[in-house]
């Protein structure tokens, strides 16, 4: 395995990058999901705008900035994540990205708000769509690698300060 | 003095977060600037704004206010049409207005709107500041024929608030796209 490194390679730089199969394995996920998500975002701009809208979270003058943008923050974070660059940065990130994804996700299901129309519903059971729950336990899922990764990036460059 | 260890890979982390985000503003914009379908960087998302770009009648406003549109119930000038799910209508709504799903007007379309004239007012709504299914169900009728329908924004949430006739549908006849309730005519009344 490419990224697989020696006890003496773990300093300096060499100690941000993660090592062993599991470590490996979580980045190439988390990558993965961060580019799948990405393109279509980044093919069609305007439905994430309206997508982000029914959210009802962000600001008017946010929105079509967070369509613009976001995508290609991903895009970033995935191709570091999976080419082991800038490590700490890409992680944090997704961590953060995720998060808030989840954290908006909740709160808009705690308020009885399908994200499909932007409308409120009666149950998370939304429309004729995936049901609201099965996107918080989706997402929930993403967050398994990306903890992980968190913690092997920062639980253990604590320990060994 | 050395910054410690913990030190280091905070700054480290907040510089690489920092160079990410810049890069993903630079080329955000950029291929934003190039692609034939850029978006403004700052839209009117207003309900109005939003029918009036998609229906192409920028003179026009779709939209009916909360007293017009009781006045049309009262004065029985308008067909409501609850633009939410089977299940939402039934467990309540203005009454006498017909569920007509957004998702299944096309397949719908028949069986709710052979009674309704072309020339009739029409009021979409569903529920939430945001909720587009009136929007989506009130242009696919505009697109349709029907020249005077309108939007109620958020309209459920505001008809319970205004205190006005509502009803629920226990009985026969509530199927989607049917009526709101056995022998009831679609026309407020």
């Amino acid at each position: 395995m490419g990224n697989v490194q020696k006890p003496s390679e773990r300093r300096g730089r060499g100690k941000w990058i993660s090592t062993g199969t599991p470590a490996f394995l979580a980045r190439l996920i988390l990558g993965a999901i961060f580019i799948y998500a990405a393109i279509d975002k980044i093919a069609h701009p305007q439905a994430f705008a309206e997508a982000v809208y029914k959210y009802q979270i962000l600001p008017e003058f946010l929105i079509n900035l967070t369509a613009i943008i976001l995508p290609w923050l991903e895009l970033c974070i995935a191709l570091f994540l999976i080419l082991g660059i800038w490590l700490p940065g890409a992680v944090f990130l997704s961590n953060f990205l995720l998060v808030c994804f989840f954290g908006a996700l909740v709160f808009n299901m705690t308020r009885g708000m399908d994200i499909h129309c932007g409308c409120f519903s009666v149950s998370a059971g939304g429309s004729n769509h995936a049901p609201m729950a099965w996107y918080v336990t989706r997402d929930s899922l993403f967050l398994v690698p990306a903890f992980y990764l968190f913690y092997r990036i920062f639980g253990f460059s604590e320990r060994h300060a | 003095m050395k910054p410690s260890a913990g030190n280091r890979i905070v700054l480290r982390t907040l510089l690489q977060s920092g160079a990410f985000i810049f890069l993903a503003i630079a080329v955000g914009l950029l291929t934003n600037q190039l692609r034939p379908d850029k978006l403004s960087l700052v839209s009117d998302w207003s309900m109005q704004s939003q029918l009036a770009e998609e229906s192409g009648l920028q003179d026009r406003g779709m939209l009916i206010s909360m007293e017009e549109a009781r006045e049309a119930f009262l004065s029985k000038k308008a067909f409501f049409l609850d633009a939410r799910p089977k299940e939402l209508y039934e467990a309540g709504h203005i009454k006498g207005a017909w569920n007509l799903p957004s998702e299944w007007a096309d397949q719908f379309f028949d069986k709710v709107m052979t009674e309704i004239p072309m020339d009739a007012m029409v009021i979409a709504y569903c529920d939430g500041e945001s909720c587009s299914l009136s929007k989506d169900l009130a242009l696919y009728l505009f697109f349709r024929g029907y020249d005077n329908v309108r939007v109620l924004v958020n309209g459920w949430s505001r008809w319970l608030e205004a205190g006005l006739p509502v009803t629920k549908s226990t009985d026969v006849g509530a199927e989607t796209g049917g009526r709101g309730e056995n022998g009831e005519r679609a026309k407020a009344e």
